[in-house]
């Protein structure tokens, strides 16, 4: 039987929840993360069974020795940097209750600030300055392949970005309302 | 104290008072999560993003400072600024307090 193993997962930037039950459950069933790399390829190794919860937190500007070290000392451990989020885990066992890493709403919602200024946001100049302005122009200004093979591209470029912005936008505000609310 | 200080910080989170109690001496970030540990009796456990969140944000907006490092912790102390806002917000809590007294009848 092999040792390590590979999945390709998808989570999108508003599903950080998803990804720690994810790698919640594989450490519960024997297989211990081990690290993430491009093109989200989640890596594992085989362990002895145990309940570790798994944290992700989005904040790239922290400063980092000291955002660590608060860490550690409350018993998580810091596994790395990917795209912007930190990973932690901290054993069930080695816990009073549940934990997490945030112990209020005030600061669950920070980090969807944060997510959103960092991650979203970014991508609304590209989209209004360049997909949007060459969607709009006149058919008639494309005539050679060359521009037509550009118009497919600010097409593609258009759907992709308006199912992105759609999407999260929902995402966000499905998580803004459940936060507010409790 | 301008107005963007008065909304965001009166009234406080929970989190954000019991930083701003434990900092009148000065301590790093882990001590204060042990020290407000014990003042609730382990009711309140202030977990690390939500601590770091509020230390750099307090720090900031002027209500703590950075003093100097000790063995990879920063230790912070409260400022002036910061009394403000802690007495601002320890008399908005016994003001609710006393009414919550009153109207029982306790």
């Amino acid at each position: 039987m092999k040792d390590t193993k590979t999945e390709w997962k998808f989570f999108s930037i508003a599903d950080w929840e998803k990804e720690e039950q994810y790698l919640r459950r594989q450490h519960q069933n024997g297989w211990k993360f081990t690290g993430v790399s491009f093109l989200m390829a989640y890596h594992f190794v085989r362990c002895e069974p145990e309940d570790v919860v798994y944290q992700l937190d989005y904040n790239p500007a922290a400063n980092k020795q000291e955002y660590l070290q608060i860490f550690r000392d409350c018993g998580w451990e810091y596994l790395q940097d990917y795209v912007g989020y930190s990973y932690f885990r901290k054993p069930a066992s080695a816990m009073q209750g549940e934990e997490a890493i945030f112990s209020d709403d005030a600061s669950r919602l920070d980090m969807l600030r944060r997510i959103i200024k960092g991650r979203l946001l970014p991508l609304l100049p590209i989209f209004l300055l360049l997909v949007l302005p060459n969607l709009l122009r006149p058919l008639s200004a494309y005539s050679t392949p060359v521009e037509y093979a550009l118009l497919a591209m600010f097409l593609f470029l258009g759907v992709v970005y308006t199912f992105i912005f759609v999407y999260f936008g929902w995402q966000f505000t499905k998580l803004y309302n459940r936060l507010q609310r409790k | 104290m301008d107005a963007h200080i008065r909304k965001v910080y009166v009234p406080m989170t929970e989190t954000g008072f019991y930083i701003l109690l434990c900092l009148q001496k000065e301590a790093h970030g882990y001590s204060i999560v042990q020290q407000v540990e014990q003042l609730t009796g382990g009711e309140i456990r202030i977990s690390p993003g939500t601590l770091y969140g509020s230390l750099s944000k307090m720090e900031k907006d002027g209500l703590i400072r950075f003093l100097r490092e000790e063995e990879k912790r920063k230790i912070y102390s409260i400022t002036d600024l910061g009394r403000q806002v802690l007495e601002l917000e320890t008399k908005r809590i016994e003001r609710l307090y006393r009414n919550m007294r009153e109207v029982q009848g306790v």
